[in-house]
Parts: C-alpha cells; sequence; structure tokens
C-alpha cells in the first residue's frame, strides 16, 4: 500500500494506492473517490460504548469504515476543513488526538476513546479524546498548516490550536498571564502541557475564523 | 495564446498573454487585472449563440447571468482571472467531444467554446449534491475550470466512484448514476459516504479534493444569528 499526502499544506488530501488484501481505516465521510475494486464496510468507532460516548459527549462520527482492496486500484480521503494532513508510524507507542483530527491509519492501529478530564474541556479541547495505539501508520488532519514541538517541561498552547501529543504528556487549563491579560489580550484560558514528549499544533483556529466571520456579520 | 495557471491550489489564478484579435470569455467578475490594449465587452452569450435565455439558463446553473469578453486591440496583452473563493484552477483543452462542467466550476474559454445549460434529471441534480444545471461545453479551445478545493483528475476505464459534492466535470462520453457506496444502503449511510455517484465508460472526471459545504457545517453552528 502507497499512501501519498498531495496538495499540502493549504488542500491536503491522501491518495491510497491498495494492492489485493490491502486494507485501511478511515473517518466516516472521509471517502472523496474510489476505485469500485475497493468495498467500504462501516464498523463502530472505538467499540460499541466508545461510539456513543464520543457522538454524545463529543459530537463526533459514530462509525469508521474498513476499506478491502479486493483488485489493484486507489482511494482518495479527505477532511472537512481546508489543511494540512501529518502522518505517524507508530511503533508499540499510542498517541492522543484530539476531536475530529482523526482521518485514517492502518488496521493493526487500534483506535480507542479516554477520558480527557474536566480541564480539557474547560480549556474548549473536549471531555474525550481519541487514542491510537499499536504498529502502523496513522494520519490526522487539521485547519491551517501542522507543526509539531517536542516539549520537555512546560509548553502553552492557545485552546483551539492543539491537534495531537503524546501521553507522557498533561494537559492543564490556566490563564495566560495576569487577569487584565487574560481578558484582553485576546489568548483567554490556554492549556498548559507539562511533562516530556511530542505536541502537534494547527496554525489558524476554526474558532478564530468564526470570530473573525462573526465580526463581518450583518454590520 | 500563452496561458500559465499560478499559485495552484490554494489561491489559483491564471494568466493570459494575447495576441491582436484573440479573445477570452469570462465570468462576469473574474477579471483580477489586465493591460490596456484589451477591451471587454459584456453580454449574455457566448459566440455560439444564445440570447437572454441563455443567460438565465446559466445563471440556473449556478454561473453568472453576464459573459465578459476580453479582445486583444494589441499583440503582447495580458490578462489575469481568478475565481472568487480559495480554491484551485485546472486547465482543459477541448479537441472532441463535449465537457460537462458543475454549476459554478466554468471560469473562462476561448472564443470557439459553446456553452450550454444541460439538465441532468430531477434525482440525479438534486441528489448528487450539485445543481439541477450543468454546464456543457463543446467545440474546440481551451477551457478553464475553478473549484474550491484542490483538482485532481481521474482517467476512468470501466467503473469509478466519486462521492456526491465532489465532481468538478467530466467528459460526456462517461454515464453517472447514483449508487450506494457500500454493499447495502444502510452501511453506505452509516459510514457517512450516503449517495454516490458512480461513472461508467470511457473518459476523464475531474474530482474536488473538498467540498465547500463541510466547512460550512463545521463553522455553522459557531456563527451568531441575525437579530431581529
Amino acid at each position: 500500500m502507497d499512501v501519498q499526502i498531495r496538495n499540502r499544506p493549504s488542500f491536503a488530501h491522501l491518495m491510497v494506492r491498495m494492492n489485493p488484501g490491502d486494507r485501511m481505516v478511515a473517518e466516516a465521510g472521509a471517502m472523496a473517490s474510489m476505485d469500485p475494486s475497493v468495498s467500504m464496510h462501516a464498523r463502530w468507532n472505538g467499540g460499541f460504548f466508545g461510539a456513543i460516548a464520543r457522538r454524545v459527549v463529543g459530537g463526533e462520527s459514530l462509525f469508521v469504515n474498513d476499506f478491502i482492496a479486493t483488485a489493484p486500484g486507489h482511494i482518495v480521503l479527505t477532511q472537512p476543513v481546508p489543511g494540512d494532513i501529518a502522518c505517524v508510524d507508530l511503533q508499540g507507542q499510542s498517541l492522543f488526538l484530539q476531536p475530529g483530527a482523526f482521518l485514517a491509519c492502518e488496521p493493526t492501529v487500534r483506535l480507542s476513546v479516554s477520558w480527557a478530564g474536566f480541564a480539557s474541556w474547560i480549556g474548549a479541547e473536549g471531555l474525550f479524546r481519541l487514542k491510537v495505539q499499536g504498529v502502523g501508520r496513522v494520519w490526522f488532519g487539521a485547519y491551517g498548516a501542522i507543526f509539531s514541538r517536542e516539549v520537555d517541561g512546560h509548553y502553552v498552547v492557545d485552546s483551539g490550536h492543539l491537534v495531537a501529543y503524546d501521553p507522557t504528556l498533561s494537559l492543564h487549563v490556566g490563564a495566560s498571564g495576569g487577569i487584565f491579560s487574560t481578558l484582553m489580550g485576546g489568548e483567554g484560558l490556554v492549556s498548559r502541557m507539562r511533562g516530556r514528549g511530542r505536541i502537534y499544533l494547527q496554525s489558524r483556529s476554526l474558532t478564530g475564523l468564526a470570530a473573525w466571520t462573526n465580526s463581518h456579520l450583518y454590520a | 495564446m500563452k496561458h500559465e495557471v499560478l499559485c495552484r491550489p490554494a489561491a489559483s489564478i491564471v494568466r493570459f498573454w494575447m495576441e491582436t484579435g484573440e479573445q477570452i470569455t469570462c465570468e462576469a467578475g473574474s477579471m483580477i487585472a489586465m493591460s490596456q490594449g484589451l477591451t471587454v465587452e459584456t453580454t449574455t452569450r457566448t459566440r455560439g449563440g444564445g440570447g437572454v435565455f441563455s443567460g438565465l439558463r446559466r445563471m440556473l446553473a449556478g454561473e453568472s447571468f453576464f459573459l465578459n469578453h476580453f479582445t486583444a486591440q494589441q499583440s503582447g496583452q495580458s490578462l489575469l482571472l481568478g475565481p472568487a473563493l480559495l480554491g484551485d484552477v485546472l486547465h482543459h483543452p477541448l479537441i472532441a467531444g463535449g465537457l460537462i462542467v458543475q454549476a459554478g466550476s466554468w471560469l473562462a474559454s476561448t472564443r470557439d467554446v459553446q456553452l450550454d445549460t444541460s439538465w441532468q434529471g430531477f434525482a440525479k441534480g438534486l441528489l448528487s449534491g450539485e445543481s439541477l444545471f450543468w454546464i456543457k461545453c463543446t467545440g474546440i479551445g481551451d477551457l478553464y475550470l475553478s473549484s474550491y478545493g484542490a483538482i485532481y483528475s481521474v482517467d476512468v476505464d470501466g467503473e469509478y466512484v466519486v462521492d456526491t459534492g465532489h465532481i468538478v466535470a467530466f467528459d460526456e462520453t462517461l454515464q453517472f448514476e447514483l449508487s450506494k457506496a457500500s454493499s447495502t444502503w444502510l452501511q453506505s449511510f452509516l459510514g457517512g459516504e450516503g449517495i454516490v455517484c458512480r461513472f461508467r465508460g470511457k473518459g476523464t472526471v475531474y474530482c474536488q479534493s473538498h467540498q465547500f459545504s463541510s466547512l460550512g457545517y463545521m463553522l455553522g453552528p459557531m456563527l451568531r444569528p441575525r437579530r431581529g
């Protein structure tokens, strides 16, 4: 199976070339086009209860699709927002993905839902997060470009910009500065990452776009 | 006439170098800049004919009522065109046979390309996520299409599946029908794909990588409602 990320970073999508027997797992609704030699089956996302929990609390899709190639062919996978896609090759470790970031993975990667905590929720990062674990490649997307940082100690991320992070990092909510800068500086609450590991950030946030659009509506 | 598509795929524009007498017809409002030796004429029809009614039909197909014709009066003129939305611009040489273009994706064409509105039928129009009317381009010349997202082409020989809302254009030689993405309708809807378009035959289909409505669905709930 050959997977290419095309048209980075503004309109990134995956071109997945498959040989007979190859399998790929993708987020519901991610398929843009495909050869008829690839078959598609929907299944619960992260188990029945996990899927329900994600749907009710996280507002995420209930299902993921299994793509299986019966003859050589390709599928094109895309995301709803314009932006970049990153690939991480898991070697047994796990990674936390923010709600909506997951795009696709190899079938050897296990998807599960984990409790992110109230700190994450207050910081507008969601009560649940998706945990991907195993051996294989996982692809996730973002609104804007994706860049990563190696954290050792403390790191501060504005809410809405976090895409993925290593489980070795813990997430705390905090103010960006004093009371004045928190209220007037446009940063509001921020996420404070503690520990040692890698984080993935997006260069734009949908809440930023929404705020800008709102300020131009019905003027 | 030479052309170049620049800044692909997010902020694409097309640049033309035109010699005396050469003409480009484009959607009203798509001109970004031009040199002084070009004249502009605004009509409702292409050279192939049609009048006010072809303009009205074109509006039904999501295009502008008026068309602008840019004609070079001197040699070495340049013209810059771009679509309103972020996205890709694609050049398609029209040689033989027609191209069916999704509503809103036609950007410009050379003089001998005729545009007509094509009716795809109620079910296909409504359920394909596109418009009821499509634009059918025929003749010999160059055609420029635009779309939100990146445009990729697929050479179909046999069968190919495109999700609704991702079609930009396809060769007239291809037939398409509405179909399910999985073995059953339930599976297709659970998997978030619902109805898909299944192309049959031999020809090229142009697809767009993203859909503006998907971004709209995500952004919509975050926007404040109109007061009063």
